[in-house]
């Protein structure tokens, strides 16, 4: 091959062109949050007070689970690193991920806070259960790790993606609730992203993948409503 | 129907200070309207807007707690002596009707037993509306310890405060310098706790025992 052809190639890779699509990334969502231009702004400062006592639960629990959730993803990242990081490639694509939901842990503190929500009483069950979920099935290898983030990422994927339905029947005006509108679409986004990046790492190769998705798809299951009522 | 109760309680508040926590402030409440009625409301009256017998005089107790709550929002300071402190003053005037007051909010209709939860759930809203007022931010289980803390220092100085109003202050802020020290030793242990953890972890990784 021409040395000349061989740099067009490298520039015009996929990779490279990702990258360069990450660099110059458009504003999130999520910026609202993580950098604020006025704190006061209604939008991120205060909670809607024309809801009905329906809705106003429903949103509570909607942000009690999500920040467990939040919490649960950050120890399963961090559980899977602890056994997986001898492998270079694979701490970093952890790491990746990780970095992305710690973020979405301080939007959601933030949010928690905004709303005036309680956290949830199994805060520390959560990040006990998350770790050891990453840690088993990262013994199990490095498949069966990818699997285990398949499954949780579908199961939160869905979770968000209800969340938005569920909002949508939301009769306020406030400002806040369009911004957290885009701010779960944002992050149910990002999850799906990690179920990409899961199955391209042959996810679906870890032993007895079926089964081990069916477990923990439930486990999420049972742990989101355990923490829309504690 | 419902925007009249809430309004004769609103009057009736202001109206403790005189009559007690009693049916009677509920009933002398229509006297005090924006439009007055020309008697008090009728002991029928007062049953069926705010229940029978001592529920009525409950209701007004929740009614006047609530009000001191509000008060004690209007604190301009944020900081957390302040704030409790606001709420002590709200006692102040009708100090002597208190001890009766938590009493008839512990008795309970329908079994005769004591119950606690109404006098929990006071200390707990005012350590949750402290804990906002204050700005403080906290997550996971800090949410909880932070406003068991604070409930915990408020009852006492609450206690404390009708056996001799004049230290109550005093003591309110010892206790808030004492639960301060308590959580920071608490957080020291901690620290300490994860050193020994990872000193352990070196020995046995350099043992071989753990990769």
């Amino acid at each position: 091959m021409l040395p000349s052809l061989a740099i067009r190639r490298s520039i015009f890779s996929p990779t490279l062109r990702r990258s360069l699509a990450t660099a110059s990334r458009t504003p999130l969502s999520s910026d609202a949050y993580t950098k604020p231009v006025n704190p006061n702004e209604p939008a991120i400062s205060s909670t809607p007070q024309d809801v009905t006592p329906e809705q106003r639960e429903a949103l509570e629990a909607a942000l009690r689970i999500d920040q467990a959730g939040e919490v649960a993803a950050n120890y399963i990242y961090m559980g899977q690193m602890a056994i997986l990081s001898r492998d270079r490639k694979t701490k970093e694509l952890l790491q990746e991920m990780k970095d992305q939901e710690q973020k979405h842990l301080d939007v959601m503190n933030k949010l928690q806070a905004q709303h005036d929500v309680r956290p949830t009483v199994l805060w520390e069950v959560a990040k006990v259960a998350g770790f050891g979920l990453g840690a088993v099935t990262a013994l199990m290898g490095r498949e069966a790790a990818m699997a285990c983030t398949e499954a949780v990422e579908t199961v939160i994927g869905e979770h968000y993606d209800d969340q938005l339905k569920e909002m949508d029947q939301f009769s306020t005006s406030h400002p806040s609730i369009p911004l957290l509108k885009e701010v779960i679409k944002e992050f149910r986004d990002d999850e799906l992203e990690h179920l990409d990046t899961a199955v391209q790492n042959y996810s679906q190769r870890a032993p007895a993948h079926a089964l081990l998705s069916t477990v923990i798809g439930g486990g999420c299951k049972i742990a989101i409503e355990l923490c829309r009522r504690f | 129907m419902a925007s009249l109760r809430s309004r004769l309680l609103q009057v009736a508040v202001p109206l403790v200070q005189s009559h007690g926590f009693t049916r009677q402030a509920l009933a002398n409440s229509a006297l005090h309207l924006p439009t007055p009625h020309a008697e008090p409301l009728s002991e029928t009256a007062v049953s069926s807007l705010f229940g029978e017998g001592d529920v009525a005089r409950r209701t007004l107790i929740e009614a006047w707690l609530d009000n001191a709550r509000n008060e004690m929002r209007s604190s301009a300071s944020n900081n957390i002596k302040d704030i409790l402190t606001t709420r002590l003053q709200q006692n102040e005037p009708v100090l002597r009707l208190l001890p009766e007051a938590f009493a008839v909010l512990a008795s309970s209709n329908s079994l005769p037993v004591l119950d606690p939860r109404p006098a929990l759930s006071h200390v707990a809203k005012v350590a949750d509306d402290a804990c906002r007022l204050s700005g403080a931010v906290e997550t996971g289980t800090s949410w909880y310890t932070r406003r068991a803390s604070l409930a915990a220092v408020y009852t006492a100085a609450e206690l404390h405060q009708l056996t001799s109003p004049e230290t109550a202050y005093s003591f309110l802020e010892d206790l808030l310098q004492k639960s301060e020290t308590l959580g920071r030793s608490f957080d020291e242990v901690q620290l300490f706790a994860s050193y020994v953890g990872n000193s352990w972890a070196g020995i046995l990784r350099s043992r071989g025992i753990i990769s």
